[in-house]
């Protein structure tokens, strides 16, 4: 077939991804979809966790095909839909071959956009168990390197007395189109008795605020939060008044113009929840400025303005909410979340005030969470990779592209990521996710 | 006891110089941005209003539905009922009326109350004689004929009609009745570059401090009134040359509005329907009055609030000294500065009918967040930016504070009212 | 509704500015001797840093019932690539001639609101030549974007009557239309073509000229569909999202002046409108759009 003849058959609409010449990344699957083949479950050593999980989230499962190490992996007959490899009941480092022996078939038998969920003990006991926690670590990492077609893996880390009813907002959002852009991660579910059930309107009745949502990734944010249910109130700067009204009366939030260097930010903030008669649930802290500059030509003003505005105001501000004197302030069972950025887990050039600032916003989240446990405050962080937007626009041409191919899904995401990711973090029913910092960076190259 | 309208809180675009940065904006657009950025701010989306009034002094022939127009066009409910009001550059202090009276009456639960005005987008941007031949030109059959239409054009009919309001009995343009007004009350150029530099001043320091923060969405990437000149000052605006009153007058450019775009809106509502929806309530509309001068026999035509002010305050049983706060709309310096002198003059006073003298201000509570001169004064919308700062600056001072609104306009009328915080 | 797209490994004419329309548009025009399979410019036709013309906007949106806001209709952001099709299919290389070919259908997706005073990247490039069973169908592609990041991207789809392409023309689906009462009456002058031309820049006079209208088998001269699409969609104005897809079939065109109808419904994912002859018996475009809030 002559390539002219490729254009003609190319099917009428697709033109924008007809891309001459170059491998076309792959569209990924998003939002409250699940896989559309089956979902199969590998529980090895007898392990009744990743099952019962299944089975409160009401979905049906099949068994895998197990590798008998021939030259040929055995093959599913069609594509399947996600694995879930369910190693919570393993021990030494020897029952790592049952990990391969599922995984092998479904690399190759995985839909576009499929999954892989690998439930593991978190690092805890002799030396043999912590190594062979962290060599699954090692595994996903490096399987969601191999995988393709937008297909995901991700490792989660079960903490002893963890119920299906605790993992089950967790292995819905990996399972589900909302988890498109996190890729290679790992993360730790706790025990927390919760009673919430997951929904699709998780957020129904409760109250979020969402700071720089006027654009990009805080509007995002706030339409998905809106989509779930939340009552939404949007804040930023007074300038950027009219593209928050538009958000505000597109989510049928309210909006709320507010410097949040302010030294009396937090207070404006409380008084006004407290004035419009909600009880505050949650808070994303999402406005965050860049002002770029290789340190040698970094002043003490780009250093304080982008410590303030990413670190130092949420810091504040929390301080506030989180008085249990203060009207307005963050309920029990709440929920916090900062952006912090692959910048600060991995460093970038020009940006050490910006790393800085997110850096500190993992410290800070980690830090926070054990503190906030008994009034049953979650405190986590989203770490974006390469977003799409129009601050991520300012980054240099050749670096820009380079960010966005160097990841295992081959594309830079989409603010809808990042704000689904905080969706999940807000989910009632996601109480035992704590002090986390979840990367939505589709497994970029550089970070930890 | 009839139920209480209560100022929930406002909203406004940023004001402007006409033929600035909303010179390709309209009435429909401003005023729609105006309610976009109330609904967001009290979380309105979708919601049924109980009523829109608003209104537009400069207005074009297709825009008889001004307001409903503009709500179907923003965030609020298709169903939100709207009517079109207009009394000059009283417009939206007599849509906050209008509202507040029909919310007291216990016809609606809540309403807004709004205005617009566009000098850039005025209607009438021809003269009369071109306007004529360009109606000969476009009745004419033949090409010819439209050719000998247009032959008659001469350069002076190509000049540009700029949207000035003449009074219609007199034939004087407002600044011209009230450089009368200013030559017989005595008002010094001095004192109205004093009083035009300190609403500069006022204005500037409250866009510094926040006070805009919940009064203002920035409109097509103007986030600040344009007009303010936040560095002027009493040197500066006296170096400038008369604007009115011929040579040896005291108005100019600096002590007189200049010809503005905007827009503003007031959200009112009953107490409950405020409780309900958990709104703010700043502070309840206690009473309104309008007046009128007799201008074409020769009164001044821009002091009819002073009759109002003088009827409300007897009316009400309340003194000057009342008032915590005071809003004396500044369509001319000299304008407030005649108002607060007739206010002081027995003679003046008596002369209205009234039992004597309105009494002596302290200026310290007049106009203390800036007013027209500094922010800029698109006639309809000026009434709505008014009711909304000074509830918010009354609330600020606690329950119980008064404040008196006066508005002069076109025509010879005067609006007044009596706002108290709650 | 994600915003990602890969940059194209395909060459890349970078315009000074806009190209002046009238010698392109001739050349856009005139019919050239041509043998062997039809072709189209490979290239993508781009003009960087625009900056958009505020007053030229506000007319566009009082002519088309958009409330001018500092966000920008999608349909405004396809007349601004516009210039660069005539610009393409001007080329030696394009068998594709804009005069006769009929623009059967657009595609927009709104990635993120697009403010008045954002400088945009407009680029243009022709893909997917296709048959059709009256001729051949070729895509033009607009991609707009804010230094680098995708904002609206739209696939403009062309008919060429009298363009043979040497495979099976594939059926193509039309959607269903059912007769109804119009909600809304539209009268549209004899002048709206130019009035449309003055604010779009499309000169092709088969919209103003009764004579260029005849030449090609029209009675009278025929209203550009993205006037009637921008209309169609401005009566959703007030209620459409921040991002959201939007796409339109033109079925008949509208001779001028006349009166045509307006029929609107919401559907599971947003809105669809058809613009019908004046008793609604008969469609002239069909439009939908699509919010993600909805769709998800």
């Amino acid at each position: 077939m002559s390539a002219l003849e490729k254009v003609f058959y190319s099917p009428v609409g697709q033109g924008v991804a007809k891309k001459a010449g170059l491998s076309e990344p792959p569209t990924l699957r998003r939002g409250r979809t699940w896989p559309q083949g089956a979902i199969v479950l590998a529980p090895l050593e007898g392990a009744t966790l990743g099952k019962l999980t299944l089975k409160a989230l009401g979905r049906a499962f099949e068994a895998p095909v197990v590798d008998t190490d021939t030259d040929q992996a055995p093959g599913y007959g069609s594509r399947i839909g996600a694995l879930m490899v369910d190693a919570t009941a393993l021990t030494t480092l020897g029952q790592l071959e049952q990990v391969r022996a599922v995984l092998r078939p479904a690399m190759k038998g995985l839909e576009r956009s499929g999954r892989i969920v690998i439930l593991a003990a978190a690092p805890a006991g002799g030396w043999e168990q912590r190594a062979l926690a962290r060599a699954l670590d090692g595994i996903d990492r490096t399987v969601g390197k191999e995988l393709r077609g937008g297909a995901t893996t991700n490792l989660v880390y079960v903490e002893p007395g963890v119920r299906p009813g605790d993992l089950a907002s967790t292995l819905e959002f990996l399972l589900q189109g909302r988890s498109a852009f996190v890729d290679g991660q790992t993360w730790t579910v706790s025990a927390s008795g919760t009673k919430a059930t997951v929904s699709d309107k998780p957020l129904a009745g409760k109250t979020a605020v969402v700071t720089g949502a006027a654009r990009g990734i805080g509007a995002a944010i706030a339409r998905t939060l809106a989509r779930d249910g939340a009552h939404l109130i949007v804040v930023d700067i007074p300038p950027a008044g009219e593209a928050l009204a538009a958000v505000a009366n597109e989510v049928g939030g309210t909006a709320l113009h507010l410097d949040i260097t302010a030294a009396d930010a937090g207070h404006t903030l409380a008084a006004h929840i407290a004035e419009r008669g909600h009880e505050l649930y949650a808070v994303v802290h999402n406005a965050g400025i860049t002002r770029d500059k290789m340190l040698a030509n970094t002043d003490a003003a780009r250093w304080a303005s982008v410590l303030d505005v990413n670190l130092q105001a949420q810091m504040r501000i929390n301080d506030v909410l989180l008085n249990p004197k203060t009207k307005g302030g963050l309920a029990k069972g709440g929920r916090l979340v900062g952006i912090a950025s692959t910048s600060g887990l991995a460093g970038n050039k020009g940006q050490t005030n910006y790393a800085a600032s997110k850096a500190g916003v993992a410290g800070l989240v980690q830090a926070m969470a054990p503190d906030l446990a008994d009034r049953g405050i979650t405190v986590n962080a989203v770490a974006p990779g390469f977003i799409e937007t129009d601050m991520t626009a300012r980054i240099p041409f050749v670096q820009r592209e380079i960010f966005r191919r160097t990841n295992s899904l081959s594309q830079g995401g989409s603010p809808v990521d990042v704000a689904e990711t905080i969706g999940y973090l807000l989910d009632p029913a996601s109480a035992g996710v704590t002090g986390q910092v979840i990367r939505v960076c589709g497994q970029n190259l550089v970070g930890a | 006891m009839s139920p209480e309208a209560v100022i929930v809180g406002g909203n406004r675009i940023p004001f402007t110089k006409a033929g600035g940065r909303y010179a390709q904006a309209s009435n429909h657009d401003m005023l729609t941005a105006a309610l976009d950025g109330l609904v967001a701010r009290y979380g309105l989306a979708g919601e049924r209003v109980g009523e829109v009034a608003g209104g537009a002094v400069l207005k074009h022939s297709r825009d008889f539905n001004l307001t409903r127009e503009a709500v179907l066009s923003s965030a609020l409910s298709p169903l939100t009922p709207a009517c079109d009001v207009q009394q000059a550059c009283g417009t939206s202090l007599e849509t906050t009326v209008y509202i507040a009276n029909k919310i007291r009456l216990g016809q609606i639960p809540s309403g807004i109350a709004s205005g617009v005005d566009s000098a850039s987008d005025a209607p009438i941007a021809v003269s009369e004689p071109l306007r004529r031949i360009l109606l000969k030109a476009n009745a004419a059959k033949t090409v010819q004929q439209r050719i000998a239409a247009f032959s008659k054009i001469r350069p002076q009919h190509l000049a540009p009609a700029a949207p000035s309001v003449k009074e219609p009995r007199t034939g004087l343009s407002m600044g011209q009745h009230q450089a009368r007004t200013t030559e017989s009350w005595g008002i010094t150029r001095e004192a109205q570059d004093e009083l035009a530099a300190t609403s500069h001043a006022n204005l500037a320091a409250a866009w510094d401090g926040g006070f805009f923060d919940d009064l203002v969405t920035p409109y097509l990437g103007v986030t600040k009134d344009t007009i303010l000149r936040p560095d002027t000052s009493v040197e500066k605006l006296g170096a400038l040359k008369p604007a009115f009153g011929g040579p040896e007058g005291t108005m100019t450019a600096g002590n007189s509005t200049a010809l503005s775009d905007g827009a503003a809106a007031v959200l009112l509502a009953s107490r409950e329907w405020a409780e309900e929806h958990h709104l703010p309530m700043l502070a309840k509309v206690v009473d309104a009055e309008v007046a009128a001068v007799d201008h074409p026999s020769g009164a001044d035509l821009l002091l009819a609030p002073v009759a109002a002010t003088g009827r409300i305050l007897e009316r009400n049983g309340l003194t000057v000294g009342d008032f915590d706060l005071v809003e004396i709309h500044e369509a001319f310096a000299s304008t407030v500065l005649a108002t607060l002198a007739a206010w002081e003059s027995e003679e003046y006073c008596t002369g209205l009918g009234l039992s004597g003298a309105i009494g002596t201000l302290d200026r310290s509570k007049l106009n203390v967040n800036g007013s027209s001169l500094a922010v800029g004064h698109p006639f309809a919308a000026t009434g709505a930016r008014i009711v909304a700062s000074l509830a918010k600056m009354l609330h600020q001072r606690g329950p119980g504070s008064r404040g008196l609104i006066s508005v002069c306009a076109a025509g010879g009328l005067g609006v007044v009212a009596i706002l108290e915080a709650v | 509704m994600a915003a990602v797209a890969t940059r194209a490994e395909r060459d890349v004419e970078v315009l000074a500015g806009t190209p002046n329309l009238m010698p392109a548009f001739a050349r856009s025009v005139l019919p050239r001797p041509h043998s062997g399979p039809p072709t189209i410019p490979t290239r993508e036709a781009v003009i960087r840093n625009y900056s958009q013309d505020p007053a030229r906007l506000a007319a566009y949106n009082r002519l088309t019932g958009f409330t001018l806001r500092d966000a920008v209709p999608p349909t405004w952001l396809h007349v601004l690539t516009f210039p660069l099709h005539i610009h393409l299919l001007s080329d030696k290389e394009s068998s594709i001639k804009l005069l006769g070919a009929v623009h059967v259908s657009n595609s927009m997706t709104l990635h993120r609101p697009v403010s008045v005073s954002e400088r945009l990247n407009l680029g243009v490039h022709l893909d997917a030549l296709r048959p059709h069973r009256k001729g051949a169908l070729v895509d033009l592609i607009g991609t707009i974007r804010v230094a680098d990041e995708v904002v609206w991207e739209g696939i403009s789809t062309y008919l060429a009557q009298g363009v043979t392409v040497p495979v099976e023309a594939q059926p193509t689906d039309r959607e269903p239309f059912e007769p109804a009462t119009p909600q809304a009456l539209w009268s549209l002058p004899l002048d709206l073509g130019r009035q449309y031309r003055a604010v779009s820049g499309d000169p092709n006079p088969i919209h103003t000229s009764r004579l260029a209208a005849r030449a090609f088998g029209f009675p009278r001269p025929i209203i550009h569909g993205m006037w009637t699409y921008a209309r169609a969609l401005a009566s959703f104005d007030g209620r459409l999202p921040g991002a959201y897809a939007t796409r339109v079939a033109f079925t008949k065109p509208i001779l001028l002046p006349t009166t045509v109808g307006l029929i609107t419904h919401r559907t599971d994912a947003g809105y669809r409108a058809v613009v019908t002859d004046r008793r609604g018996s008969a469609p002239h475009l069909a439009m939908s759009v699509d919010t993600p809030q909805l769709d998800q």
